[in-house]
C-alpha cells in the first residue's frame, strides 16, 4: 500500500468534483432544500383541532380530572387554543371506540381505574390515549397535540404538580407507532448519505470503466486495494461534509420571518437529539464506506449512467422500505424479515435512532451490534468491489 | 512469480511472446504469436480492426493472462507489477479524465508511478505541445489534443518500453510528424516502442513491421522488404497479398537487419 498512490487517487476525485458544480449542489444544497421542505410541511402544517373524547374509568376521582379538563377555558389556559376540540362530557368506552372507528373522534383519552392510586402514591398520572390506528404519522401528531394540551392542563389542575402524565398509546386498528417525524430524521441522514454516495461512486467508476481510464490505471503499479481505498477516502471527504450539513439541518431550527407575500417559515428541523453527534457521525460514515464499494461493485453491471440509475429501485428503495423505519422489522412478512436484517441501512437507521433519539452510547448492546454489522458489511462490499476490478496482478 | 526470471541482458529482447494464444469463447483473438522485440527500435503492429492488435499488446504488457504461451518484458515473466512500472501504455481510448485539467491529468498518472517531478512533467507536455495549456480542462481540448495528452500520460515516468495503441488516430499530419520524431528520439535513447496502426501510410516510419490478421502474425520485416517480397510498391497491396494466400505464416521471416 503506497500512501502516495492512494493520495493521488483521492486528490484526483476531489479535483473532479470541485469542477462539477451541479454535483456539488446535489451533495450540499439538495439535502438542505429537502429538509427545509420537510420541516415546513411536517412542522408548520395547518393543524386541525384534534377532536378529543374522554372516557372515565376511575369513578369520582377520575371525574374530577375530567371536569377540570373540560372546564371552560382549560384549553385556552393550556396555551394551545384550537389545538384540541373538547367534548361537553365524558362518554362510555364503547361509544368512544365506535366514534373513533367512524371518524367522529380523532383521539380518545382514557382515565384508567388506577389513576387515583397513582396520584396518591406520588408515582404520577398514567393516562391512555386511543386512536384509530389507520394513519400512524397523522395520529402520532394528534397524540402529540393532546400530550401538549395535557402537559399544560394537568399541571395547572393538580396541585403540587405531580409531573407530566405518562401517556400510553393504544389504537383501535393495527398497532400504535411512535414514529413521528423526530423518529424519521436519523433515517433521513442515513438514507441521503447512502443514496448520494452510491450514485456518485457508481457513476464515477462506470466512467472509469467505460472511458478507458480504468484500463490505464491497471497498467500502472497501483494496486486494487489502493484504488478502492482512494475512492473510499475521496468520497469519504464529500460524505463527511454532507453528513455535517445534514446533521446541522436536522438539529438546528431557524425561524425565517414573514417577508412581503411570503409567510414565515422554519429552516431546519430542530430534532431534539440527545445522543452524541460524533457517534451518529461515525455510524453515517460506516454506511458511506459501504456505499462507495457498493457503487464500484454495481458499476460492473451497468454500461451507461442511465443504467446506474436503474439500480436505485433495486438496491436503494427496498433498503429504505425495509429499514424498519416505516414498518418495524418484526411486523414485516416473515419472508422479508431475513432480507431486512442483512441490509446496511437497517442497522444505520437503527443505530442513528438509538444514538440521536434514545441517547444511547457505545456501551449499549444495540449500538455495538449496529456498528459491528456496519463494519462487517462495509468490509464485505470492499472485497466485492476489489473483486470486480479485473486484473491479473492484485 | 512462478517461472524463473531471465536476465535482462542488453541483447535480450525487451518484449517477448512465445506461443501466445488468447481465446474469448469461440473467438481466437490471438492465435499463436511468437515475437521478440529488441531495444532501441520501433515496431509497427499493422492489421485491420478486430485483427487482434489490442488483445496482443494487452497480453504482452501483462494486462491479460494468455490462454496459452507466455510473455516477458525485459526478461521478466508478466503479469508483474514491477514490469508495469517500466511500461508506458497508451490505450486506444484516450483514457484521460475530461473534468481534470491537462496538468492534473499528467500529475495524477505521475503520482501513480510515484515519479512526480514538476520540470520533467512540463518537459513531457512540451513534447506533445501542450505546455501552454496546463490549466485547460481536458473536456475543452480538441480530439487531437486529447490524444496528445493521452500520450503524455504514458510518458510521465520515462519508461524503457512504450506500447502505443493507435496513437496517431485523429491527429493532423503536422503533429503526426512531430509524434514520430519524438518516437524516434525515444528509440535512439534505447527505448523499445510497439505501435499499432490500421493505416499503412505510417508503416514506413517503423524499423520493422508485423502484419496481423485473425490473431496471427503472418508477415514481418521492414517496409521495403515486405513490399519487395510481395512484388508491390504499395504496403496495402503487400498486406492483401500476404493475407490472401496464407502469407508467410508457414515460414516466418524475422528481420534481423538494422535498416530503418
Ligand atoms: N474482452 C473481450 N471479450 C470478447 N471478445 C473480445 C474481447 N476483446 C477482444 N475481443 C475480440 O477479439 C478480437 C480482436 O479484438 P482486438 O484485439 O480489439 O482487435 P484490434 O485491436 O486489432 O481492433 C475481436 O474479434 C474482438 O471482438
Ligand atoms: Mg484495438
Amino acid at each position: 500500500m503506497s500512501r502516495r498512490r492512494v493520495l493521488a487517487v483521492v486528490r484526483r476525485i476531489v479535483a473532479q468534483f470541485r469542477r462539477d458544480r451541479r454535483t456539488l449542489a446535489l451533495i450540499f444544497v439538495v439535502p438542505i432544500v429537502i429538509s427545509a421542505l420537510l420541516g415546513w410541511v411536517l412542522r408548520d402544517q395547518q393543524t386541525a383541532a384534534v377532536r378529543l373524547g374522554i372516557v372515565n374509568q376511575a369513578g369520582p376521582a377520575g371525574q374530577r380530572i375530567a371536569d377540570a379538563l373540560l372546564a371552560p377555558g382549560a384549553a385556552d389556559q393550556a396555551g394551545s387554543a384550537g389545538a384540541v376540540a373538547l367534548p361537553s362530557s365524558t362518554i362510555p368506552e364503547s361509544t368512544a371506540r365506535s366514534e373513533l372507528a367512524n371518524d367522529q373522534l380523532d383521539v380518545v383519552l382514557v382515565i384508567p381505574a388506577d389513576v387515583a392510586g397513582g396520584l396518591a402514591s406520588g408515582h404520577g398520572v398514567r393516562l391512555i390515549v386511543i386512536t384509530q390506528g389507520a394513519n400512524a404519522p397523522v395520529e402520532g401528531g394528534q397524540v402529540a397535540q393532546v400530550q401538549q394540551f395535557l402537559a399544560r392542563a394537568v399541571s395547572s389542575i393538580v396541585p403540587g404538580s405531580p409531573g407530566l402524565p405518562t401517556i400510553e398509546h393504544e389504537t383501535v386498528f393495527g398497532s400504535p407507532s411512535s414514529d413521528t417525524f423526530d423518529a424519521l430524521s436519523p433515517f433521513f441522514i442515513g438514507f441521503f448519505v447512502y443514496f448520494l454516495v452510491f450514485i456518485l461512486t457508481g457513476i464515477s467508476f462506470l466512467r472509469e470503466r467505460m472511458g478507458g481510464t480504468l484500463e490505464r490505471l491497471l497498467a500502472t503499479p497501483v494496486t486494487k486495494g489502493e484504488i478502492v481505498l482512494g475512492y473510499t477516502l475521496g468520497f469519504g471527504i464529500f460524505a463527511t461534509l454532507q453528513v455535517i450539513v445534514l446533521m446541522a439541518v436536522m438539529l438546528i431550527r431557524i425561524d425565517v420571518p414573514a417577508l412581503g407575500p411570503f409567510g414565515a417559515f422554519t429552516l431546519g428541523l430542530a430534532v431534539p437529539s440527545v445522543g452524541s453527534p460524533l457517534l451518529a457521525f461515525l455510524i453515517a460514515m460506516l454506511l458511506a464506506i459501504g456505499a462507495v464499494s457498493l457503487g464500484i461493485f454495481i458499476s460492473t453491471f451497468a454500461r451507461t449512467e442511465f443504467q446506474i440509475l436503474q439500480f436505485i429501485p433495486i438496491v436503494i428503495v427496498p433498503q429504505g422500505l425495509l429499514s424498519g423505519i416505516f414498518w418495524r422489522i418484526d411486523t414485516l412478512p416473515a419472508l422479508l424479515q431475513p432480507l431486512a436484517r442483512v441490509l446496511p441501512l437497517t442497522y444505520a437507521a437503527d443505530g442513528l435512532r438509538e444514538v440521536m433519539i434514545q441517547g444511547r452510547d457505545l456501551s449499549a448492546a444495540g449500538v455495538q451490534l449496529d456498528l459491528g454489522v456496519l463494519v462487517g458489511i462495509a468490509a464485505l462490499f470492499v472485497v466485492l468491489a476489489a473483486a470486480t476490478i479485473r486484473r491479473e496482478v492484485a | 512469480m512462478t517461472a524463473p526470471d531471465g536476465d535482462a541482458s542488453p541483447s535480450a529482447p525487451a518484449i517477448e511472446g512465445r506461443g501466445l494464444v488468447k481465446t474469448f469463447g469461440p473467438i481466437r483473438a490471438v492465435d499463436g504469436v511468437d515475437i521478440a522485440l529488441r531495444p532501441g527500435r520501433i515496431y509497427g503492429l499493422l492489421g485491420p480492426n478486430g485483427s487482434g492488435k489490442t488483445t496482443l499488446i494487452r497480453l504482452l504488457v501483462g494486462l491479460a493472462r494468455p490462454s496459452a504461451g507466455e510473455a516477458r518484458l525485459l526478461g521478466h515473466r508478466v503479469p508483474s507489477r514491477e514490469m508495469l512500472a517500466r511500461v508506458g501504455y497508451m490505450t486506444q481510448a484516450d483514457g484521460i479524465y475530461p473534468e481534470l485539467s491537462v496538468w492534473e491529468n499528467v500529475r495524477f498518472f505521475a503520482g501513480l508511478y510515484g515519479s512526480f517531478d514538476r520540470t520533467r512533467l512540463v518537459e513531457t507536455l512540451r513534447v506533445v505541445d501542450l505546455a501552454d495549456r496546463l490549466g485547460t480542462p481536458a473536456l475543452q481540448l480538441s480530439g487531437g489534443m486529447r490524444r496528445r495528452l493521452s500520450l503524455a500520460c504514458a510518458l510521465v515516468h520515462r519508461p524503457p518500453i512504450l506500447v502505443l495503441d493507435e496513437p496517431t488516430v485523429g491527429i493532423d499530419p503536422a503533429l503526426r510528424v512531430q509524434f514520430w520524431r519524438h518516437f524516434r528520439a525515444l528509440a535512439a535513447a534505447g527505448a523499445t516502442l510497439l505501435v499499432t496502426s490500421h493505416v499503412m501510410d505510417e508503416a514506413d516510419r517503423c524499423d520493422e513491421l508485423l502484419f496481423i490478421l485473425a490473431g496471427r502474425i503472418f508477415a514481418r520485416g521492414t517496409s521495403a522488404e515486405l513490399r519487395q517480397r510481395a512484388g508491390s510498391e504499395n504496403l496495402e497491396e503487400a498486406f492483401l497479398r500476404f493475407s490472401g494466400d496464407g502469407g508467410d505464416v508457414a515460414q516466418p521471416i524475422v528481420s534481423r537487419g538494422g535498416a530503418a
